[in-house]
């Protein structure tokens, strides 16, 4: 069967385009950058393996307008087309799926997602999607529902894999019932990286300290916590489950040998912890990967690594460790499920940067409980770390209730949702109801995006640089020119884009 | 996180030990798990409540983990010394209307008992079988806290007929209408699944807590 996995590129009124970001969630943003989504790209090596023609079909990476994607799909006639769907977008795609049934009325439309999983019916019900896949293991399923689709005529009222919601037209659903995920990840292929075309992934994306770099195959699939509130790896349908570490080493070695990628990243929710980090770092250093110029990168908790496991990670060159920094208050930090300690917190970014990691802070402002004095103390702590020297870079958004997330359900249950139209929920403004007016969260914001331009902070900057081998300022002022530019388009959009878009 | 005292911790085998500490003061459900660590350490791991949700303190089972800094370190506490928790979280719980309608069928392997010692603790009337698999013999904990015609226990390594879990499974008939909750570790759960998905137990009575 000829498949297609797309990612149409999508405009919002200002010229800015909808990247997948934080949370497989979309923000519009000027300068994209470009993430690879790694379980979608498996899914399509799983394809290819068992013998069909897939086309790896993402419009932003490869450049496309959307004509020009939309012309080049509907002249490729695929049988299947497959698209990942988020809240911001929903409706776009929803029109979109209309306008590609009219030109394509034989192919079967499948729509996957962390928000259509949540709410199948109502992707049917406003659109020409044929199935939707409630389940995030799409690499698992979709192989499954293609080769059934394949060999029966009748699949919409046969088919009996778990987990779907098809479509029998005139508005009338079938659901082959609740999906359990619990898949070995070993069993799924690892991503095929000329199938989908890695180099458009390997520069623009700001989690790379040095390029080519690329997304590893996520050793493991949604979170091994799984209980913060305001994710979306939580859910009774979600289960994490993690690949063995000589598998995703074996997968390390074979891009730095036979691909030159000079930085890797894993974007698991959480990477391995523990017994499986120290083995991963003590397998890369017997593998000599540490001395091949590719640095090593990935999410986790505070409290998760112990001072031992850093200093071996450090070892082995990893460098971006990506951690969520919520807020600093407790009654946040408790309602958020997130439960570390300042203390922990100190003691964690001390180690990292010790052993020469760079720990990137993601911080949140605008939950529905936040008061000035939690908010101050958030943008405080974070001015104390950064000026200290214990992060070097940071992001900040806005906590927007993803949708069907725990969160969202006590902002609905509360009353304290202000909008029902999915395009508010993009993270470019604050959409519950607050304690203090709006404004106070995007001059939080400023702040803290002012920390990283602060005098004080470019010299702890500079001095750390100076510790750095010389070859490696070019980078890293590659690095300072990119991060510069988020911090400019995360400005952007909360000051000129939403005063524009009204 | 906050700080607690240990209020004892018995040792069972070699390697597992039940830590008895201060119950904070939320409302804890049956089945939910806690953050656990102490204040040296500055890291924390996830350990299911093994206790009954009203009982006046929190206990954990927990199985030392050779190279696990964490499961050393809690393993060595005595009464009196400081334990750091957080949570409780987590939704691996039971039902509360449908106990007393409902047939559970508890499968475990190893520490993965936890949460089911505190739902048959918890809810004495509870309908239910588990389905309880260790290595050793010396690795099973508090049998007779459950109902002996409720229990079915597979001892891996036995001396004499030893059984995998997964495997007592296969030659068991499974009741079709029941509800099915498994905890312990990925292999057991995944061979579990496919299992129940082979015996055409439907997915949405499937729950489960891997531990990793």
């Amino acid at each position: 069967m000829r498949i297609a996995i797309s990612y149409p590129p999508i405009e919002n009124e200002l010229g800015q385009k909808a990247m997948v970001s934080q949370n497989r969630n979309v923000q519009f943003f000027k300068k994209p950058t470009y993430l690879l989504p790694v379980i979608h790209a498996q899914a399509a090596t799983a394809l290819v393996e068992n013998g069909h023609d897939v086309r790896w079909d993402d419009g932003n990476a490869q450049l496309k307008s959307f004509d020009q994607w939309f012309q080049d799909l509907v002249d490729w006639a695929p049988d299947v087309v497959v698209f990942e769907s988020t809240t911001p977008v929903m409706k776009f795609y929803w029109r979109l799926c209309d306008k590609l049934k009219s030109c394509l009325p034989k192919s079967t439309i499948v729509m996957t997602g962390y928000h259509s999983m949540r709410q199948p019916e109502e992707t049917i019900r406003n659109s020409a999607v044929d199935v939707v896949l409630r389940s995030s293991n799409i690499d698992f399923v979709l192989p499954r529902l293609v080769r059934f689709i394949e060999k029966n005529l009748f699949w919409r009222m046969s088919c009996d894999i778990e987990g779907l919601t098809i479509s029998l037209g005139d508005g009338e659903v079938r659901s082959t019932g609740n999906f359990i995920q619990v898949e070995p990840l070993d069993d799924t292929p690892l991503v095929d990286r000329n199938l989908i075309q890695w180099k458009n992934y390997a520069y623009e994306n700001g989690n790379f300290l040095q390029t080519p770099g690329t997304y590893a195959t996520s050793v493991i699939r949604d979170c091994m916590f799984g209980k913060c509130t305001f994710c979306r790896y939580n859910g009774p349908d979600l289960s994490f489950s993690m690949m063995s570490v000589q598998r995703s080493l074996d997968e390390y070695e074979r891009l730095i040998k036979g691909y030159g990628v000079r930085e890797i990243f894993d974007d698991s929710g959480v990477w391995y912890r523990g017994k499986e980090a120290r083995e991963f770092a003590r397998g890369i250093i017997e593998r000599g990967l540490h001395k091949s110029d590719c640095y090593f990168g990935f999410n986790t908790r505070f409290e998760y690594l112990d001072e031992d496991t850093i200093k071996l990670l450090g070892e082995a060159n990893f460098r971006f460790v990506l951690l969520g920094f919520e807020a600093a208050d407790d009654e946040t930090l408790t309602r958020l499920n997130k439960g570390y300690q300042m203390e922990h917190v100190e003691r964690c970014l001390t180690w990292l940067t010790k052993y020469g990691l760079h720990p990137h802070l993601t911080i949140m402002v605008g939950y529905y409980w936040q008061t000035q004095e939690q908010l101050d103390l958030t943008v405080e702590t974070v001015r104390k770390l950064m000026f200290r020297g214990l992060a070097r870079t940071l992001q900040v958004t806005i906590c927007t209730p993803l949708d069907y997330t725990p969160y969202h359900q006590e902002c609905t249950d509360k009353g304290v949702l202000l909008t029902d139209d999915y395009d508010d929920h993009d993270m470019s403004k604050v959409i519950v109801k607050t304690p203090i007016p709006h404004d106070e969260y995007y001059k939080a914001i400023r702040k803290i995006y002012g920390i990283s331009v602060h005098p004080r902070f470019l010299l702890r900057q500079l001095r750390f640089l100076l510790t750095f081998r010389r070859r490696e300022w070019q980078f890293l002022f590659v690095y300072g020119r990119r991060a510069l530019r988020r911090v400019r388009q995360h400005v952007y959009n909360l000051t000129q884009a939403r005063e524009q878009l009204g | 996180m906050k700080s607690y005292k240990v209020l004892s911790n018995r040792q069972i085998g070699e390697a597992t030990f039940v830590l008895r500490v201060e119950r904070p003061s939320d409302t804890i459900k049956a089945g939910q798990c806690f953050s656990v660590g102490t204040r040296q350490l500055g890291i924390n791991r996830e350990y299911s409540m093994y206790s009954s949700s009203y009982e006046p303190y929190l206990e954990f089972l927990i199985r030392r983990v050779p190279d696990g800094l964490v499961s050393s370190t809690l393993s060595e506490l005595r009464q009196g010394d400081e334990v750091e928790v957080g949570g409780p979280y987590g939704d691996f719980c039971l039902d509360s209307h449908s106990i007393g309608a409902t047939h559970f069928v508890f499968i475990a392997s190893g520490t993965g008992v936890a949460p089911f010692h505190s739902f048959v603790r918890t809810f004495p009337e509870l309908s239910y079988h588990l389905y309880y698999g260790v290595r050793y013999e010396s690795d099973l904990v508090d049998v007779g806290d459950y109902t002996s015609s409720s229990i079915t226990l597979c001892v891996s390594r036995a001396s004499s007929s030893p059984e995998r879990v997964t495997h007592r499974l296969e030659k068991e008939s499974l009741n079709p209408d029941g509800v099915y909750y498994l905890c312990g570790n990925r292999q057991m759960i995944t061979d579990v699944v496919s299992l129940l998905r082979r015996r055409g137990i439907p997915g949405g009575r499937i729950y489960m807590e891997t531990f990793f």
